[in-house]
């Protein structure tokens, strides 16, 4: 379900539901969460399976519950698009979950900051941490180490007999990890890595790091 | 005024051009003006047309005796047509006989290309005469106001009425009847069609299974029988064909010498990318058709291909490679010589296509038979003992479509409301819903009035209301303009546009080979080499590339063809003659091939079930051989691929082609064990079925269509792009949502079960296991490929099967990168 790994002498768990953990801090990062656009999508005539908004908030209890963080950190497109009724569900699980909350916007967070305010989520464009730099989009800066979103990275396995498979990852190239997208309903894409780059794939149980050949 | 004397007027309209009237076409004029319906069997470019806008226009004099002086205004027929380009056509025939009548009967066009300010000058007054599309038909039937129009309407014509069979453009169709139908009660409806095996059933299709429509109906067979030469091209020497791919290139030499041989010849390929590289290769080698040659296929600019139609007629070409996109419609007179690129796969399509050339009367139809790899050389020898026997394909019916249904109760939502009550007895009527339960039926009124079967308090799913008096009605704007848009989306792979930096629009190619290309690429499309420049808001902006440099193709994943079953038979037959004297000079011609074959293996006989298992660095190979055609082997494959993994685990990659499929593993398949275990049973086939991951994957690929057709996809409209902020997804992901999440929705089973009846074809699937049932099995072990098993090794597009873990795979995988 998890899987370990040290980043410039700091320990981060990866969870296969996408969230990663910064044990040092008890810090919890999740990146393209993606709420709301379900609700989006209904709004507009397409039905999208109500199921699927329930999904998300039962994933981010079970990570809350298995790491039982400090404070979490969005790395941006928490909320898909703008104000709907899935905020008000949002809303009740910030109350109920009641830890510090912190969002790094991305492209996707449009809705008005004052309404994060009233929940006490602190919003901003990147976050500086012993070296460790949030933001959204990935992004490469002296002297730090970068954890980032908005790609949806996954990755494309072959095997002998011309089999092929896709799975969501985390992606580590030297400087920087990209998460994957926490939400459901969030589609992917597929990256190709270099040499020197991890990367380590989710199934629906596990984290397990990817063997690359060049 | 009495039959005779409308009879009278119409043959000496006839006679004034110094034609006479066929049999068929008065036999229809009859039966139209006794007040039938009907389905008419002709050919294209017998005179089709004729036969039914006469007694439209008769039906007008006899009921408007003062028909010269006085004009009764409003619109009196409809006559749907598949393709728009053909609509010019048949506006001109309709005009001639109007107007040579002097009866002042206006036709007019309403197709995606008439323009806004035309369409609202149809509304104001509609055309007496009115030609269309079925999309365009659907279209009027989301403005307000569209009872009135059609009111009026004594008759609605479907031509081509076998290409709409057998799509969801169909059952469009039957839909778009079933109201027009209860709107006026005396419409007669009449269908053309080329000949196909289940003529009577498009009959019912047309009419309703169990309308009164049906019960005063006729059919009309035009009889046209037009001699039909089948001439296989055949190289001198055999080596020189490969055993796949190469598109018959090699033979370009021959297909010169035919085209320089007739006035206007038709070049058929069966892929657009096929096509492009023959255009390529003709010009290439023969500078001197340039200007005389051209190219015609559905990805490109539809005013170039209006161009080429019209050049075909202004015999102003040689000759031109085209796909499909040519199999129907207008005639082209100049038309001499046809030649067909690979196996057509089905006799319909072969026989429609040889039809295109010697249109004057006792001419004589010649298609020449170019064989791109040596196994389809088989293919030539069958074909032409299937036109000398007739044997032709039915097209199957769609049953229970619900996105369709779907889109049309949001189209009656849209223009003025309906109440379920009436439009559900109207669809109990149609071919497609004859079974529909009320359970179902209330799926689909939840489906677009709360988006599921249950309601949450926070949800906010907008679409179709529900009013006080319980009529269901789209009230937003937005809503109605959206759904709008959707109608005429055509649904097919993603599709992006191509155009020239500084503007011009030259085709469409699909995303997924675009996806493979970066800036600064060059690629061949339309005939030009392109540099692709940049890719945005769906456009992929180019320009012109230096003709000496380097260039891809372009491809396209959709339109690949399966063998019919008709084919199959035809082609096994052929096949087993190999064994015998009686050999085709096609069979002849492909000697040294099953000498080398029968080194390995055997060329089997109609007693035989091949199977071949070999080694290659990819893997261990098994490979087998029901000569069913691709769609029965895709299942076939799925099937065996699902029960051999039962004995032990094991992930095999699937390939098939149209002789025979593939399974390939990284360790040897114990093939005693499959024989001992009876693995080719028909029993349990379905679950079976169900169970192989590879119906999922297809499915998932059906579901595409489904999902935009009911209005979970958005899509902009064809060549505009209307922003849809954050309203993207794939379809793909919406399947996996509903899998995971609402299995139960009759959408998603709706996908199953078209892969089931459509894709697999699971009748076909039991006939062909009995069939092996009843054959000894010959299992060869070879040391290397034999030239059977080639072109099905070499196919890269490919399935695959699991009964691993998914962990257990992935520690065996890598993420290969080595380009």
């Amino acid at each position: 379900m998890t899987l370990e790994i040290e980043i410039n002498r700091n320990t981060f768990v990866l969870h296969n539901s996408g969230a990663l953990y910064w044990t040092e801090k008890r810090m919890l990062l999740i990146s393209d969460a993606h709420l709301g656009k379900v609700s989006h999508f209904r709004k507009y005539g397409a039905a999208i399976p109500e199921a699927v908004i329930n999904k998300n908030f039962i994933k981010l209890d079970e990570v809350v519950n298995y790491f039982d963080p400090e404070s979490i950190y969005f790395l941006g497109d928490l909320f898909h698009s703008e104000l709907n009724n899935e905020w008000y569900l949002f809303q009740q699980w910030v109350e109920k979950t009641n830890i510090p909350i912190i969002l790094i916007a991305g492209n996707h967070d449009i809705i008005n900051p004052a309404k994060y305010c009233e929940l006490n989520i602190q919003i901003t464009n990147e976050w500086k941490l012993n070296g460790i730099l949030l933001t959204h989009y990935p992004e490469i800066r002296e002297g730090f180490f970068n954890l980032c979103g908005h790609v949806h990275p996954a990755i494309k396995l072959r095997g002998a007999g011309r089999q092929s498979l896709k799975l969501p990852c985390f992606f580590q190239s030297e400087n920087q990890m990209i998460l994957p997208a926490f939400g459901e309903f969030t589609g992917t894409y597929v990256i190709e890595p270099k040499e020197g780059d991890t990367v380590y794939g989710i199934t629906k149980d596990t984290v397990l790091p990817v063997i690359i050949t060049f | 005024m009495k039959r005779e004397e409308l009879f009278d007027i119409a043959t000496n309209w006839f006679t004034g051009r110094g034609w006479k009237p066929f049999p068929f076409q008065t036999q229809t004029w009859t039966a139209f003006l006794q007040g039938k319906n009907g389905l008419l069997n002709a050919p294209t470019g017998s005179g089709k047309t004729y036969a039914l806008w006469i007694p439209v226009i008769l039906d007008y004099i006899k009921s408007n005796p003062n028909y010269k002086n006085k004009h009764k205004p409003g619109l009196k027929a409809i006559w749907i047509t598949p393709l728009r380009a053909l609509s010019t056509e048949i506006k001109q025939a309709a005009e001639r006989v109007a107007d040579d009548l002097e009866t002042g009967l206006k036709v007019g066009v309403r197709t995606g290309d008439t323009s806004a300010s035309e369409r609202s000058k149809q509304k104001n007054k509609m055309p007496d005469l009115l030609i269309t599309t079925p999309e365009s038909m659907q279209l009027m039937l989301a403005s307000k106001g569209y009872e009135s129009v059609f009111k009026t309407c004594g008759a609605i014509i479907i031509d081509e009425w076998h290409e709409l069979l057998g799509t969801k453009r169909g059952v469009q169709v039957e839909l778009a009847l079933s109201r027009l139908k209860h709107i006026n009660p005396q419409l007669r409806i009449w269908g053309i069609s080329a000949t196909i095996g289940n003529l009577k059933q498009a009959l019912e299709v047309l009419l309703g299974t169990k309308s009164p429509a049906l019960q005063n109906s006729v059919m009309i067979r035009a009889h046209i029988n037009k001699k039909i030469n089948v001439i296989s091209v055949i190289p001198e020497k055999m080596d020189t064909y490969p055993w796949r791919g190469h598109m018959g290139l090699h033979l370009v030499d021959e297909v010169a010498n035919i085209i320089r041989k007739s006035k206007t010849t038709l070049i058929f390929c069966n892929t657009r990318s096929q096509c492009e590289l023959w255009f390529q290769a003709l010009l290439t080698k023969y500078p001197e058709f340039a200007g005389e040659l051209a190219m015609h296929h559905g990805s490109i600019a539809r005013e170039t291909r209006q161009w080429v139609e019209q050049a075909i007629r202004d015999e102003q070409l040689r000759a031109v490679v085209c796909t499909s996109s040519l199999d129907l419609g207008v005639d082209f007179a100049p038309v001499e010589t046809v030649v067909q690129i690979g196996g057509p796969k089905g006799v319909a399509r072969f026989l429609q296509r040889a039809g295109r050339s010697g249109h004057q009367p006792g001419q004589e139809s010649n298609i020449y038979f170019l064989a791109t790899h040596a196994i389809e050389l088989v293919e030539a020898s069958a074909l032409r003992r299937a036109v000398k026997e007739t044997v032709v394909e039915d097209r199957v019916p769609y049953l229970n479509s619900w996105d369709v249904l779907i889109q049309y109760l949001v189209t009656l939502a849209v223009s003025d409301g309906f109440y379920p009550t009436d439009v559900f007895k109207e669809i109990q009527d149609t071919f497609c819903y004859q079974g529909i339960t009320a359970a179902e039926w209330q799926f689909c009124l939840n489906f677009i009035t709360r988006g599921s079967q249950s309601l949450q308090a926070y949800d906010e799913y907008k679409k179709v209301e529900i009013e006080a008096d319980g009529k269901f009605k789209v009230n937003s704007k937005t809503t109605a303009l959206r759904h709008r848009m959707q109608i005429g989306t055509i649904v097919g792979d993603s599709v992006m546009n191509v155009k020239f930096l500084g503007g011009g629009y030259i085709g469409s190619i699909e995303e997924w080979f675009v996806s493979k290309l970066s800036p600064g690429d060059i690629f061949i499309f339309a005939g030009r080499k392109l540099e692709l420049i940049r890719i945005r808001n769906m456009e992929v902006i180019v320009r012109m590339a230096n003709p000496g440099v380097k260039a891809v193709h372009a491809s396209w994943m959709g339109g690949r063809l399966t063998l019919s079953s008709q084919m199959s038979e035809l082609i096994r037959e052929e096949l087993y003659d190999a064994n015998t004297e009686s050999m085709s000079r096609e069979l002849r011609s492909l000697e040294p091939m099953f000498t080398r074959q029968r080194k390995e293996s055997i060329v089997p006989t109609d007693n035989q079930f091949l199977i071949e298992t070999f080694k290659t660095r990819e893997g261990y190979h098994a490979i087998f051989y029901p000569f069913e055609g691709r769609y029965v082997h895709e299942a076939l494959a799925s099937v065996m691929a699902y029960r051999i993994s039962l004995l032990s685990p094991i992930t095999f990659s699937l390939a098939y082609n149209d002789y025979g499929f593939e399974l390939l593993s990284d360790k040897e398949i114990d093939m005693q064990q499959v024989l001992d275990n009876n693995l080719f049973t028909p029993l349990h086939l379905h679950t079976d079925l169900q169970q192989s991951l590879n119906a999922t994957e297809m499915a998932r690929r059906k579901f595409r269509d489904i999902a935009v057709i009911a209005g979970l996809v958005f899509t902009g409209y064809p060549g505009k792009n209307v922003k849809t902020k954050h309203l993207q997804s794939s379809s793909q992901l919406i399947f996996e949502v509903f899998r995971d999440y609402e299995p139960n929705n009759l959408l998603f089973q709706q996908a199953y079960r078209e892969t089931f009846e459509h894709q697999l074809e699971e009748g076909r699937l039991i006939l062909a296991l009995e069939r092996i049932q009843n054959q000894e099995v010959v299992w060869k072990q070879c040391e290397k490929p034999t030239p059977f098993s080639f072109p099905i090794i070499t196919d890269r597009l490919r399935e695959r099967l699991s009964s691993e873990t998914l962990a257990e795979r992935i520690k065996k995988m890598t993420a290969n990168y080595m380009k």
